[in-house]
């Protein structure tokens, strides 16, 4: 399954992350899951630069991006994602702890694909990341590479 | 009365085609005793003259146009030498006795128009030369002020002095107060002429333009009431084309109508010194003698002596007595304001201590009115007639302070308080708020004694040329109503200075209500951030026990024993019902905080909508019966909330009866639209409705109806946020109604 599209999950703490990473096994995807622990490193994978020069995975088919992170926080990944022509068609998945209004009105102004605000107990949340797999890693049929808006084109 | 230079008439019309418009500074003639010579001062030539005794002159060839040296004997030579150098710029000088035969004349000299104005006055041989010789009586008078205590000593003693020293009839002081009447406070006589003491006198008696010139020139004297007078020959200066200024002369003659008035008080012969305090006429020493006399010249420059005197122990006395009062206020008033500065609050401060309140003004009463407040200390009118006289002064050009010893002449409707408040001092403290200070005091009847019926005073004679000034001086008493004792100016300072203390007050408790306002948001703010992180913070533990117990469970479920199974459940119970706490504290505080974005709602379709989300398609049990709801602005969002919880509730505790309803309707007022969800469930003891809607409050056991006490107090909240109300009605076992009431037309925040 080499041509599916790997998922990055972008996640700091450790118990999130072993949670969200028995979801997504849970769930059965096929899909690589790539795992980075701060947004510097997201972007440095996303951009293929730094550590990740030359990476051998492949683009993401979705971003799970928690909403704080060390360093470069999710918000500002975020912004840079669907600022980067290259990158902006990439679907971007808030995964956070804050019920908070304001960070979800910003993240949708700068084009969240989704917000999920993690729920507290594990099978809803379960369901949530089986939901948000299908959809994004599985279902999204993403604009041809190169050719939508005004991609590099 | 009193020796006056023109005078007296009855209405006010009269006044004014009569005396206020006489030309008592340029009456064009003199006195007959003596002469008046106006002199060119460079030329020294008579330029013109007015001679009423010849005795003077060296011959009879007249005066004008010759030089003075000529005109007067030889021996008067030295006298008018150089008199120009001898003149001052301002006031008189007196040149000294001339004797010329048998008569002795006493010379005088001032400037007047740019000429020297020269006045040789006929003396007696038995009058004083010098003022030497009348000092040993001023010396005693003197000594005797020493002991004086009161300006009414003092006015004693100087009436009795210049009658000393005058040997006239009677001689009166003679005080005005601030319309101009005058009082006689002191008197010393003879049985020549009758008593005065403490008679009024109407301000006409003295015009304003005589009461000036009474300024300017501080002694006055008329010789002879029956005098003809003598002009001034040409009526204008040649040089200057200007008749003579008579102001500072010592021979001036006075109006006919005052002569007349002379006559019909009984006096022949008059003299009167002006008494001044700061510059201004506070009062006369009037003299009167029965038949025609001269008071000798220097027998005069000593009674003005006195006068000068009299007038600065006057104003030493008032400023004294004033000095007193103040001092005697500011005690007070500073333990007013220490009780002020003490309570925080200027109402709370000043009723600390109500004797200090009412002694600050010396009222009988006080009335502290801020906003919808009114306090009563002391005799006052009731609350509404107060609040009448705050309306009084709110219509008025709100001037700071008022003061008013007669209400009822100045407010409308003000005779029916009289005996509480004939006499108002109003300080107005905030005009924001109608906030007011008032003082009261009561009517004080008076009887006033006239000097003669003040309403009677002048008559026109039968032709209507001619003024006459009134005959009668018989005493006329007036009662005097609807006044209170007149606000002293040291009590009016005294209420002046609380006004600033207390509005001092008032804005420095605005001050730091404006900085409590901004602590309050900085914390706001904090509470604000605190919230925030508790919302990451605190849930992800949660979520991580949740999840750990759960694959716990997954992955090692069958190592586990039925209690490690059942303990399992309950830690991950625990923790999502702690979540579910976190999240429902997290959605309150965001309910206050969130900004509210109002739309029109249909409310039938938000009910469907919420039904449907809480049953899915399932009806259930229940009976749901959901009229017409009529539609409001609001945040569907946070309407949709409120469904929520009332829905919930509802099913949540109808749901052991046998037959569960709930019925869901509205009425609308026009205004606003109440909205009721009804159930036939447990209900609640109206007792206990208050904590209803209050955070965490709940009326069961968790172990019979699940729940965090949050709900009721979001729907409370986001009811009040769109400016609506939120109750309940419930009995015990018999069902219970929620309503909420919301405007049609919410305002934007």
């Amino acid at each position: 399954m080499s041509d599916l599209k790997p998922i990055l999950l972008v996640e700091d703490s450790p118990k999130d992350l072993e949670l969200t990473l028995a979801a997504l096994e849970q769930c059965q995807l096929a899909n690589t899951v790539v795992v980075v622990r701060d947004g510097a490193e997201a972007l440095e994978y996303l951009t293929s630069t730094g550590a990740q020069a030359g990476r051998e995975t492949g683009d993401p088919a979705v971003v799970l991006l928690d909403l704080k992170l060390p360093k470069v926080d999710g918000l500002e990944v975020l912004e840079r994602i669907k600022s980067d022509p290259n990158l902006r068609h990439t679907p971007v998945v808030m995964l956070t702890s804050s019920r908070e209004e304001s960070d979800l009105v910003r993240s949708y102004s700068l084009g969240v694909n989704a917000f999920v605000v993690k729920p507290v107990g594990f099978e809803q949340f379960f369901e949530a990341i089986r939901d948000l797999g299908m959809f994004w890693a599985v279902l999204n049929e993403p604009p041809p590479r190169g050719k939508g808006g005004s991609g590099n084109a | 009365m009193s020796s006056v230079a023109a005078t007296t008439t009855g209405t006010p019309d009269l006044d004014i085609i009569g005396c206020e418009q006489e030309p008592i500074r340029i009456p064009g003639s003199i006195q007959p005793q003596g002469a008046l010579l106006v002199l060119d001062p460079v030329s020294q030539v008579v330029m013109q003259a007015a001679i009423g005794d010849r005795s003077a002159l060296a011959d009879d060839r007249g005066a004008i146009g010759r030089p003075i040296k000529d005109v007067l004997t030889p021996g008067a030579a030295a006298v008018v030498q150089d008199l120009d150098a001898k003149v001052p710029p301002a006031g008189s000088v007196s040149l000294g006795a001339l004797r010329t035969g048998a008569t002795l004349h006493h010379l005088v000299a001032h400037r007047s128009g740019g000429m020297l104005i020269l006045e040789l006055e006929r003396a007696s041989e038995t009058e004083p030369r010098s003022f030497d010789e009348v000092y040993p009586h001023v010396r005693d008078f003197l000594d005797d002020l020493q002991h004086a205590n009161s300006i009414e000593d003092v006015a004693s003693l100087a009436a009795r002095e210049v009658r000393r020293i005058t040997g006239l009839d009677r001689t009166m002081v003679y005080q005005f107060d601030e319309a101009w009447n005058g009082t006689v406070i002191a008197e010393d006589r003879n049985d020549r002429l009758p008593s005065y003491l403490d008679l009024r006198f109407p301000a006409s008696d003295i015009p304003a333009q005589a009461r000036e010139l009474y300024r300017l020139n501080r002694l006055r004297l008329i010789a002879d009431a029956t005098y003809t007078p003598v002009p001034i020959e040409p009526v204008l200066n040649p040089k200057t084309g200007a008749p003579v200024d008579l102001s500072h002369s010592i021979l001036r003659s006075v109006s006919p109508v005052h002569l007349e008035y002379m006559r019909n008080m009984g006096t022949m012969a008059s003299m009167s010194i002006s008494l001044l305090r700061d510059g201004q006429l506070w009062g006369l020493i009037s003299c009167h003698n029965r038949d025609a006399t001269q008071v000798g010249y220097h027998i005069r420059t000593a009674c003005d002596f006195i006068g000068q005197v009299v007038s600065m122990q006057i104003a030493a006395k008032e400023s004294a007595a004033l000095a007193q009062k103040r001092s005697a206020l500011q005690t007070v008033q500073s333990r007013l304001l220490a009780q002020m500065a003490a309570a925080g609050n200027f109402v709370t401060g000043l009723l600390a201590g109500t004797d200090d309140l009412l002694a600050l003004t010396g009222a009988a009463g006080a009335a502290i009115v801020s906003g919808d407040t009114c306090t009563l200390v002391g005799e006052t009118p009731s609350e509404g007639e107060v609040s009448g006289i705050v309306d009084w002064l709110a219509q008025g050009d709100r001037r700071d302070i008022v003061v008013s010893d007669s209400l009822a002449g100045d407010m409308p409707g003000a005779e029916r308080i009289k005996d509480q408040a004939s006499g108002l001092l109003a300080i107005s403290i905030s005009q924001l708020h109608d906030s007011y200070l008032l003082w009261f005091r009561p009517e004080v009847i008076r009887t006033i004694s006239w000097g003669g019926d003040p309403r009677k005073r002048a008559e026109l004679d039968p032709q209507g040329l001619r003024l006459h000034p009134r005959k009668s001086f018989e005493s006329w008493q007036e009662t005097v109503r609807l006044k209170s004792r007149p606000w002293e100016a040291a009590e009016v300072e005294a209420a002046t200075a609380l006004r600033t203390a207390i509005v001092d007050i008032v804005l420095r408790n605005a001050e730091e209500r404006a900085e409590l306002t901004e602590r309050l948001v900085s914390i706001n703010k904090e509470l604000e951030a605190f919230s925030y992180s508790v919302s990451h913070d605190l849930r992800a533990p949660f979520r991580h026990i949740v999840g750990y117990a759960q694959l716990l469970k997954k992955y090692e479920g069958d190592r586990l024993t039925e209690r490690g199974d059942r303990y399992i459940d309950t830690i991950v119970e625990s923790a999502i019902s702690a979540g579910t706490l976190v999240d429902d504290l997290l959605s309150y505080s965001q309910m206050g905080r969130a900004s509210l974005r109002p739309i029109r709602i249909d409310m039938n379709m938000l009910v469907d909508e919420v039904k449907r989300a809480l049953l899915g398609e399932e009806e259930g049990r229940t009976d749901w019966t959901i009229a017409k709801l009529p539609s409001v602005m609001g945040d569907a969002t946070m309407l949709r909330l409120v469904w929520q919880n009332l829905l919930e509730n509802a099913l949540k505790f109808s749901r052991e009866r046998d037959e569960p309803t709930i019925e869901i309707g509205a009425t609308d007022d026009g205004n606003q639209v109440t909205y009721f969800v009804r159930d036939n469930g447990t209900g609640f003891d109206m007792a206990y409705v208050g904590k209803l809607f209050g955070v965490f409050q709940r009326l069961h056991r968790v172990e019979e109806f699940e729940g965090t006490g949050i709900g009721l107090a979001n729907v409370k909240r986001i009811v009040e946020r769109h400016g609506g109300q939120a109750w309940a009605e419930g009995t015990l076992n018999g069902g219970a109604t929620f309503f909420f009431a919301l405007p049609k037309e919410v305002e934007v925040e």
